[in-house]
């Protein structure tokens, strides 16, 4: 991504591409398969329509908002214990 | 005969020699010494040697369904080691990592906690010039922190059993009642090694110094062995459900930040543990399968990734994130590695991730513990974060460093592809793992339902870091230090400590000119009394007249005793 014309996307872009494209075909067959499987939860809301996929979405992008903000609190120069 | 030496043992002593043995062969000897000490696993469970000594049973070989597993993943790892180091010509680290492993693997067997603890010790001290080896100032500072704690905590066991001695007399290294002193004390050494919150420290801190053959080494047996000691001693102690929860949960934030990748994983390697101390805090028999199974896969994935980091450090000479990326196309063999690896601790199902931590997640859910399930649950969603997506996504892709370079050593690559095929094959047929567990198992991880919903955390957690990337909202890699429990007594106790310390310093050395003062002004007052007397002659000199005082002090005292 650092060097890169939009002409001719570089090798590292046309992976990123195909990684997305191969992850939304999953998660679309995953989005399919709700209606034919049943899911066990430990409690009733986890069985709720794609409870886990909801969960992971979320987790994922609040991990990383509060690492942001520990970013403020506890970041430091490379060289602070030396 | 032999076989009745407890395992490890045999390591110690075969380390001795390796001085003397040229390199190649030396770790061909090094394979015959940990085969031999495997070889020693044979005679089953039972007590096998007990040393009577200053009134002491010591149990130094004594084996059951719950050392079993452990030792047989402590001798692989041991072994993995050997070949991920192949190219490696210093004795002095090979020395520490076979002795290291040895007495890791003789730990297990101890039957009491003095035995432990001359094992708990010998792991320290062995282990600690695995991160000396590195050569550098800053490895020899985190070497030093890192043996404190270590030697901390194997005091304190040590205390615990003098109690436990003293007491009841009772030192069998088995279960007990967390409540009194000594069962805390003991506790709170298990507790170090296994890095609870704020005894965390030395882990983050030493891990990422060690040499890249010394920090896969130091991955496996340290914290395994104190999972294994809590398995054995605390299993269904609750407090440990919510340190557990705590240590998957927490580390998961820092490493989103750290920049070192190996550091990253030593983060990751303290939320894993949380996983195992939640599951031995349940203490069920599920539980406690879970726990072992979770050491079992956890020791291989997460050298499989360390190794990896390793390959990458030892052919680029950095592992910050900020100056790495596009090595796929250079090291194309170590990027499929590091990602089965990545694949195997986000517990993708097929990789044997998936098999342990579902015991664990079962075990939770049949206990009814519905928020430590939900932190673990959220906690996975972590580990995909930073060991599954961040690790293989910035060594190997992210953006081109324009880094020439080219695979590592053969025996690297070897090491890495037995881990990668030990990570899938566990994954695909799970019985094989379940087999080996301590209590009889009847539990299929591969049901659709479970499979799916594993499935979605995974896919779509991913897709939130696409969205992420994609809208230039993933935070950048900076070089950087992110502070964590050690910054306490790094940066505080000095802080702190320091100005109290010259306070004290200042009042001392206050007090001590006040106390030469008075002296001299009594020997002042003496002096002008006998160069002035009111009677008889004059005496001569300060010795003299202290002579002359003791001697009467003596005198008295003579009196006084024959009176």
């Amino acid at each position: 991504m650092s060097t890169p014309s939009s002409k001719s996307p570089s090798d590292l872009q046309r992976l990123g591409g195909i990684f997305t494209k191969a992850l939304l075909g999953i998660a679309i067959v995953l989005f399919g398969l709700e209606f034919f499987i049943h899911r066990h939860g430990v409690v009733s809301a986890e069985e709720s329509f794609m409870f886990p996929a909801l969960y992971g979405f979320l987790a994922f992008l609040f991990i990383v908002q509060v690492g942001k903000w520990l970013r403020l609190m506890i970041m430091r120069k490379e060289d602070y214990y030396d | 005969m032999i076989s009745h030496m407890p395992p490890g043992l045999i390591m110690i002593l075969a380390a001795f020699l390796l001085p003397v043995i040229p390199h190649v062969w030396r770790q061909i000897y090094m394979l015959g010494a940990i085969a031999l000490s495997a070889y020693g696993l044979f005679l089953g469970a039972g007590t096998h040697f007990v040393w009577t000594m200053l009134g002491l049973d010591l149990i130094l070989y004594q084996a059951d369904a719950l050392s079993l597993p452990f030792a047989i993943i402590f001798h692989l790892a041991a072994a993995l080691n050997v070949i991920y180091s192949w190219h490696d010509r210093d004795w002095q680290q090979h020395c520490a990592s076979l002795s290291y492993a040895g007495a890791a693997i003789a730990a297990l067997h101890a039957g009491d906690l003095v035995s432990l603890f001359v094992w708990w010790e010998a792991t320290a001290v062995t282990s600690v010039f695995l991160i000396l080896a590195s050569g550098t100032e800053r490895a020899r500072k985190a070497a030093m922190r890192y043996l404190l704690f270590q030697v901390t905590s194997g005091v304190l066991l040590l205390a615990g059993a003098a109690i436990l001695a003293s007491t009841s007399g009772d030192i069998r290294f088995t279960k007990m009642d967390l409540g009194d002193t000594a069962t805390w004390l003991i506790f709170i050494a298990f507790g170090i090694k296994a890095a609870f919150p704020f005894l965390n420290g030395w882990l983050q801190d030493a891990y990422p110094e060690a040499t890249p053959t010394g920090t896969v080494a130091l991955s496996a047996f340290t914290t395994k062995l104190a999972i294994y000691a809590l398995a054995r001693s605390f299993p269904g102690t609750d407090i440990l459900i919510w340190i557990g929860a705590a240590m998957t949960a927490l580390p998961v934030f820092f490493a989103v930040i750290e920049n070192d990748l190996r550091r990253v994983l030593a983060f990751s390697l303290n939320n894993q543990l949380g996983f195992m101390v939640v599951a031995v805090g349940i203490g069920t028999e599920l539980a406690l399968n879970g726990a072992v199974a979770h050491a079992f896969v956890h020791i291989i994935y997460k050298a499989l990734l360390f190794m990896s980091m390793g390959a990458v450090l030892h052919q680029v000479g950095t592992i910050k994130a900020s100056e790495l990326g596009g090595l796929y196309k250079k090291m194309p063999f170590t990027m499929v590695c590091c990602i089965i690896g990545a694949m195997s601790i986000s517990a993708f199902p097929l990789f044997s991730g998936f098999v342990a931590k579902s015991l664990t997640m079962s075990a939770l859910g049949d206990a009814g513990i519905i928020w430590a399930y939900f932190v673990l649950l959220f906690a996975s969603a972590g580990v995909l974060e930073h060991s599954g997506i961040k690790i293989p996504y910035f060594a190997f892709f992210a953006h081109d460093s324009k880094i020439e370079t080219g695979e590592a050593p053969i025996g690297m690559r070897v090491a890495m592809g037995i881990a990668a095929f030990l990570c899938v094959g566990i994954g695909v047929f799970p019985s094989l793992l379940y087999s080996i567990l301590p209590y009889a198992v009847d539990y299929h991880p591969y049901d659709a339902g479970h499979v799916t919903s594993q499935m979605q955390l995974l896919i779509f957690a991913m897709l939130a870091f696409v969205v992420l990337v994609r809208l230039k909202l993933y935070p950048p890699e900076i070089p950087s230090v992110v502070l964590n429990s050690d910054w306490f007594y790094r940066r505080l106790a000095p802080m702190v400590g320091l100005p109290l310390l010259r306070m004290v310093m200042l009042v001392w050395s206050g007090l001590l000119q006040q106390i030469r003062g008075l002296v001299n002004a009594i020997w002042d007052r003496l002096d002008r009394i006998m160069h002035s007397p009111l009677a008889g002659p004059t005496v001569s000199g300060r010795a003299v007249l202290v002579q002359a005082g003791l001697l009467t002090l003596l005198l008295l005292i003579a009196y006084a005793a024959a009176g």
